[in-house]
């Protein structure tokens, strides 16, 4: 199967500063992919490149007429834009669409209210239900679920890994909370201007490059969430 | 009454109306500063137009719409592009004025530039003012989905192939069009007012994007009549009466705002 976005020998430049140096990429449809990173890794940078919103060298190749959701990290809201929940769905979407996807992520009753007036954990939702109500074959999610309550997050993640299953689209994300990446992710990137090491979760957090990166302490305590999280694949209960 | 001040009353009136959509997008889209250079950039133009022989209203045109395109590009580099917009437009005005003075025949028309002169629209004027403002607020109804996925997050519009040059083009061109024929109406100096007044009025009372825009156009037809009216009774320049006619509404709304 063709890939949905491929890189190859990817690199951004900021003047003279290299942000990212010859990353090959690639995600397929119904697959979950995950960078990760400390601040400055340049997890941003990749994602903006394989959109074409940032100038990069290399290549990048797409499925021709890809559709793309997009949940960027920040989404500035203006008060001098009137616009409601249900509105704003309403123009990337039809309304079963929007009224499906504000029920799924839990904030349907707040369809009437101004965009401006939500918090930021309901904002996360909005712009996680706007993104899934266009049907998109690729969802790129740049820490999308910041500010969202610890429950709702894990929830969250669920429903992503839902969709997945259920539409068969694949899902690029950029997350920080490395728990719930290590459970989610069936590859796991690890970056810092380069690829460090990438792979599943349970082969990445034993790899040297990432107790480098993270630290042995962050290392040793994912690898043993990571066989824990394995069991529960399993169907063992435990608690 | 004189057909002057009905000439006057239509030219700005239909020009108000035509900005109130456009006005919407150049608050959403923190244009403001960028309007108030393609204006001041209209005085070099109508200098331009005037040095070359043929009509200043198109040295007008052209260079607002070069200017706009321009500027529109410019992207933070060693020097802030807030910054650079800012320079590039008062050295505009300094040059258009500098080379204005020096025309024996137009340094009396000086003020007319800077702040308008409503009062002397000819039927032709008006007749093109018409269709400017038909052809504006046109696009603005063919484009409106594209600009406000635009004006929402620029980011996500692109990423998911939501809009595309010509719709940007698009806009820039029509703000410095609508400039171009505003420095007859209000002037270099004020165009801008008369371009974000109505609907930063309008926000107040809607709740949607559309509601705004028809507010800010019917808010912008109204503050022409009323500003000539006021012209016309405490006999004052009728441009910059037009803009505090606007700011007076947008005074208003804020009063409204406050009582809820």
């Amino acid at each position: 199967m063709d890939p949905l976005i491929a890189a190859t020998g990817l690199s951004v430049r900021a003047g003279q500063a290299h942000i990212l140096s010859g990353v090959d990429f690639a995600i397929r449809a119904g697959e979950i992919v995950t960078l990760i990173g400390p601040n400055g890794s340049g997890k941003t940078s990749l994602l903006k490149a394989l959109m074409g919103l940032m100038p990069a060298s290399g290549t990048i190749r797409r499925k021709p007429g890809l559709r793309l959701g997009y949940v960027p990290q920040n989404f500035p809201r203006d008060r001098s834009l009137p616009m409601t929940v249900a509105r704003f769905l309403s123009l990337y979407a039809d309304e079963a669409a929007t009224r499906d996807a504000l029920a799924r992520v839990g904030i349907a009753e707040r369809a009437g209210r101004q965009l401006a007036a939500l918090s930021g954990g309901e904002l996360a939702r909005v712009q996680l239900a706007r993104a899934i109500a266009t049907r998109p074959e690729l969802l790129i999610l740049d820490e999308p679920l910041a500010g969202v309550d610890v429950a709702g997050e894990a929830a969250l993640y669920h429903l992503i890994a839902e969709l997945r299953d259920e539409r068969g689209c694949g899902v690029l994300l950029v997350s920080h909370d490395l728990h719930v990446v290590m459970a989610q992710a069936d590859r796991v990137i690890c970056l810092n201007g380069h690829v460090c090491c990438e792979g599943k979760a349970e082969q990445v957090v034993k790899d040297p490059a990432f107790a480098q990166l993270f630290g042995p302490r962050v290392a040793d305590e994912l690898a043993l969430y990571v066989h824990r999280h394995d069991h529960s694949h399993e169907g063992h209960a435990h608690g | 009454m004189d057909d002057f001040l009905v000439r006057a009353a239509l030219g700005a009136g239909l020009l108000g109306a035509a900005a109130g959509p456009l006005g919407c997008f150049v608050l959403w889209r923190r244009m403001a500063y960028l309007g108030e250079s393609v204006g001041h950039m209209g005085l070099l133009g109508a200098a331009l137009g005037l040095l070359l022989g043929i009509d200043p209203l198109i040295g007008v045109i052209a260079v607002a719409i070069a200017a706009a395109l321009v500027m529109a590009r410019a992207r933070d580099g060693r020097v802030p592009v807030g910054t650079a917009v800012g320079i590039v437009g008062h050295v505009g005005l300094a040059l258009g004025f500098i080379l204005l003075s020096g025309m024996e025949t137009v340094r009396t028309d000086l003020l007319g530039y800077l702040f308008g002169d409503v009062l002397a629209l000819s039927n032709i004027d008006v007749a093109e003012i018409a269709a400017v403002a038909a052809l504006v607020l046109a696009a603005s109804a063919w484009f409106w989905r594209t600009w406000l996925t635009g004006a929402i997050n620029s980011d996500i519009a692109r990423a998911e192939g939501r809009t595309g040059a010509l719709a940007d083009v698009a806009f820039l061109v029509l703000v410095a069009v609508l400039v171009a024929f505003g420095l007859r109406v209000v002037g270099a100096l004020l165009i801008v007012a008369l371009i974000i007044v109505p609907p930063a009025a309008a926000r107040v009372f809607a709740a949607t994007p559309e509601r705004m825009a028809v507010l800010a156009s019917l808010i912008g037809a109204a503050s022409a009549p009323l500003g000539l009216a006021a012209a016309w009774w405490q006999d004052i320049p009728a441009g910059p009466a037009i803009v505090l006619a606007a700011a007076s509404l947008f005074g208003l709304s804020q009063l409204a705002a406050l009582r809820r």
